[in-house]
């Protein structure tokens, strides 16, 4: 089952009634026949039910790994043989033996939230909660969870999924919609996700193959059969089959060529970067035994005019090389160049370079501090030296780019606000610095999908308005609607730079960098190998539709 | 640059892994050894106690295997403050003390003040080495499972033994956790402009900075602090019921030896 919602519909709340870490002051819940009001039925609830919760770092008690998974079972008073046998099974299946005797903040992001996962399995539940357990993961992170949890389901558990990504929740047989702490809709994922207007009220919106489908059938006539086909498309395997199912002449239609050629236009290397990084190398806590080696030999060029993106796997350096680009970290190895300024000298003007190249943290809303909104994102501009009238045009300015009133706004209070207008206050106090290039680190993560929307459709905004704009994330659909250069890296080292389009046709190399295709990509690739004549640098939807519409030629397919 | 790796200047909770000898040696001996030589090392008048203190710190720091160069960084953000104790010691000895050497106004130096002055600057970082050789060699799991073990018996008396150990256990795993957070809200607050890791701003400028960092930290702590009692809760935590455990606490022959030593020393402290 699949819980989904807009941020603060109570998806959260709902999970925590499920195993009596809430109680309800209205109504009852009985798990297993067990009454959650009554306290006595607390150990034996906790023990079947099981929740993983979003950030794995906070749910690990002990300092070495095989202590942490054996904490659930030393609450449940076993003897220590039978905890050393449990441990020592649920440590071997999910591939976790070799890490045993380390502790947990040495291990990747993949291995934490498997140790999560391992400390409730190892109290063997019957229901496992997993709550937006994948909103921090990359692809392949989020691939591993997924084949986990089909696994778990084939041995019979229940599980309960919340998540705001929904080509995640298709799997599931029943998805419950929850809307301002209600459920507003119930049903299989087909039911849910028959029409966008029946979901986005609710902050939600289709899988990203549906909408892909959607948008072919609203450009492209096409039969009533192959209508019916395509509408019901959930994921990208629906979609190659229905699309699969069209005339041959669309099947055997050239690309056109003009359009390949064109669409390659304007990437030339000739234009200036303004940030320049080569042969950068860093080494977190140096010199002790902690010692980290983040980045290696990594280069990068971020021009102006051409959005850059930033994917790599889950610890692979894409936030440290972010940081040495606006010189938060100084080169220990290579050299930084932004603007005129060089970062490698000892007497560069660190301020400046701060200013003009603004960096958005991961959850930045985690980090304001001022009471109003006003304030936290006057804090900058005011140490900047701006006052009075100036000051207060500055951050009306900056809350217009992301879209927030000022009259409406200024005044409320900064912990009062829903998730996705948080992110945008977190936004502005970086934009009312007036930045020349904005740096973001996984602007769209855990957001729900309509925020999603709004906070991209801003981001495209600003870089039209000529802001320098580089982003890393996890989201490949993001990167793809955004940005028009990619660079990719592994190990702390970039390892592909280019034009997006470019690097998105890599489909076997990203799988093997941890990354995947965006979805459009993917269908253009399983089509190809059904014998398909495709563009060969097909990675953006309206690509895939314009293809079609070119083919159908006005004629239904 | 190191302007923001505050986890650099944490060497006291932080458990380093090396198998060595002092790390498979029973909690309880490690816990009773290192405090009857934390006593010892507080209370000792003695010149050449002290020396043997330091020598006993540095010599178990090695026997864990801990590389010196790390825990000697842990020594250099307090030493200034020691510096400063003892020369506070030093010139504000007794006035009217028979061994004066030196008198100006309120300031006097006399033998025994610039003694205990310089034995302060022995003290504290024979202190501060035994601790983090401590925590570097003993993991808190261990060190709540011997905690556990030694204060049994309380638990007769009716005191929450359980609750307390459990605590000690949270406040080790958040020293780490907190460091790391500090470290991103100041790396947010100075890309917004604040003056972290530039080097420049007065005192005044720069305490001023400190309210925008404290706020988040406090906020983001109180967060943490509830995502992990939640998580606790979720698998079965419950104060007031008993516990089993994964670790086995063995007393071997090893853990005489030391334990023996531990008190020698203790003793040699004390009275050479």
């Amino acid at each position: 089952m699949a819980v989904v919602g807009a941020n603060g519909s109570g998806k959260t709340t709902l999970a925590r009634h499920l195993n009596a870490l809430l109680v309800p002051t209205q109504g009852a819940v009985t798990i297993g026949g067990l009454d959650t009001r009554n306290p006595r039925n607390h150990p034996e609830i906790r023990r079947m039910v099981g929740m993983v919760f979003q950030r794995p770092e906070d749910q690990t008690v002990a300092t070495l790994v095989e202590h942490d998974v054996a904490f659930g079972l030393e609450n449940m008073g076993l003897p220590t043989a039978e905890i050393r046998t449990r441990v020592d099974e649920v440590l071997h299946r999910l591939d976790l033996w070799e890490e045993r005797r380390r502790p947990p903040h040495m291990l990747s992001a993949g291995q934490m939230q498997r140790l999560a996962l391992a400390g409730v399995l190892a109290m063997r539940p019957a229901c496992i909660i997993f709550d937006e357990v994948t909103a921090m993961l990359d692809p392949v992170g989020r691939r591993a969870v997924r084949a986990l949890l089909r696994e778990l389901h084939e041995q019979g558990l229940t599980l309960i999924l919340i998540t705001h990504l929904m080509e995640e929740v298709l799997d599931a047989d029943r998805i419950v919609v929850l809307h301002k702490g209600r459920v507003a809709l119930e049903g299989p994922p087909n039911e849910i996700f028959t029409d966008a207007d029946q979901v986005r009220p609710f902050g939600l919106d289709l899988p990203p193959a549906a909408r892909l489908a959607r948008q072919i059938l609203d450009t492209i006539p096409v039969s009533d059969t192959a209508a019916a086909a395509i509408n019901k498309v959930l994921s990208v395997s629906d979609l190659v089959t229905a699309l699969d199912r069209l005339p041959r002449r669309v099947i055997d239609c050239p690309p056109d060529q003009e359009s390949i050629e064109s669409s390659e236009d304007g990437v030339g290397a000739s234009s200036p970067a303004l940030i320049q990084a080569t042969g950068l190398g860093h080494t977190y806590m140096a010199g002790t035994p902690f010692a980290h080696l983040a980045l290696r030999d990594a280069t990068i060029a971020i021009r102006d005019e051409l959005p850059h993106g930033l994917i790599g796997a889950t610890g692979s350096g894409k936030s440290t090389l972010l940081q040495h680009l606006n010189g938060l970290l100084r080169p220990q190895e290579g050299n930084v160049r932004v603007g005129s300024y060089d970062l490698n000298d000892p007497d560069v003007d660190l301020r400046h370079v701060r200013r003009s190249v603004g960096l958005v943290f991961q959850t930045p809303e985690s980090q304001i501090f001022e009471q109003y909104v006003g304030d936290e994102i006057a804090y900058g501009p005011r140490l900047a030296g701006l006052t009075g009238e100036a000051l207060r045009e500055r951050v009306r300015w900056a809350m217009a780019l992301v879209g927030l009133d000022f009259e409406a706004f200024k005044d409320r209070y900064t912990f009062a606000l829903s998730g996705g207008e948080k992110r945008k206050v977190a936004l502005a106090a970086i934009l009312s610095l007036q930045p020349r290039a904005l740096l973001l680190d996984e602007p769209t993560a855990g957001l729900d999908p309509a925020s999603r929307v709004e906070i991209l459709d801003h981001l495209t905004a600003l870089q039209h308005s000529g802001m320098v704009l580089a982003i890393s994330s996890h989201q490949m659909e993001d990167v793809a609607q955004l940005v028009s250069e990619l660079t990719v890296m592994v190990d702390g080292t970039t390892v592909a730079s280019g034009p997006m389009r470019q690097i998105f046709t890599r489909g076997e190399e990203l799988l093997s960098w941890g990354l995947e295709q965006p979805v459009a990509a993917q269908v253009a690739t399983a089509l190809r190998e059904r014998g398909w004549t495709l563009p060969d640098n097909l990675v953006e939807p309206g690509q895939l539709v314009e293809h079609l519409a070119r083919c159908c030629r006005q004629e239904e397919c | 640059m190191e302007s923001f790796e505050f986890q650099r200047y944490i060497t006291i909770g932080q458990y380093v892994p090396t198998n060595s000898p002092v790390h498979k040696l029973d909690p309880r001996t490690r816990l009773v050894g290192v405090t009857l030589l934390l006593i010892a090392t507080t209370v000792t008048q003695q010149w050449v106690g002290l020396v043997l203190a330091l020598a006993g710190a540095l010599a178990i720091t090695l026997l864990a295997r801990i590389p010196l160069s790390y825990t000697l960084k842990g020594l250099l953000t307090p030493l200034p403050f020691i510096f400063i104790l003892a020369v506070i010691q030093t010139l504000f000895g007794p006035g009217a003390a028979p061994d004066l050497i030196w008198d100006w106004g309120p300031f006097n130096v006399s033998l025994t003040s610039l003694l205990s002055g310089l034995s302060l600057l022995l003290r504290f970082p024979a202190l501060i080495l035994l601790i983090s050789a401590f925590s570097a060699a003993t993991s808190t799991t261990e060190i709540v499972r011997g905690l556990e073990a030694l204060l049994h018996p309380l638990v007769k008396l009716r005191l929450p033994v359980q609750d307390f150990v459990l605590m000690v256990q949270v406040a080790l795993r958040f020293l780490p956790l907190l460091a790391l957070e500090a470290e991103r809200i100041t790396k947010a607050q100075a890309s917004r402009g604040a003056e972290w890791g530039t080097g420049r701003g007065g005192p005044l400028r720069r305490a001023r900075q400190v309210l925008p960092v404290i706020v988040p930290l406090f906020l983001v702590s109180l967060q943490r602090a509830e995502n992990l009692a939640l998580a606790m809760e979720a698998r079965g935590y419950r104060s007031q019921e008993p516990r089993t455990s994964l670790i086995e606490l063995r007393y071997q022959g090893a853990d005489m030896l030391a334990m023996l030593l531990a008190l020698a020393s203790a003793a040699l402290i004390l009275m050479l």
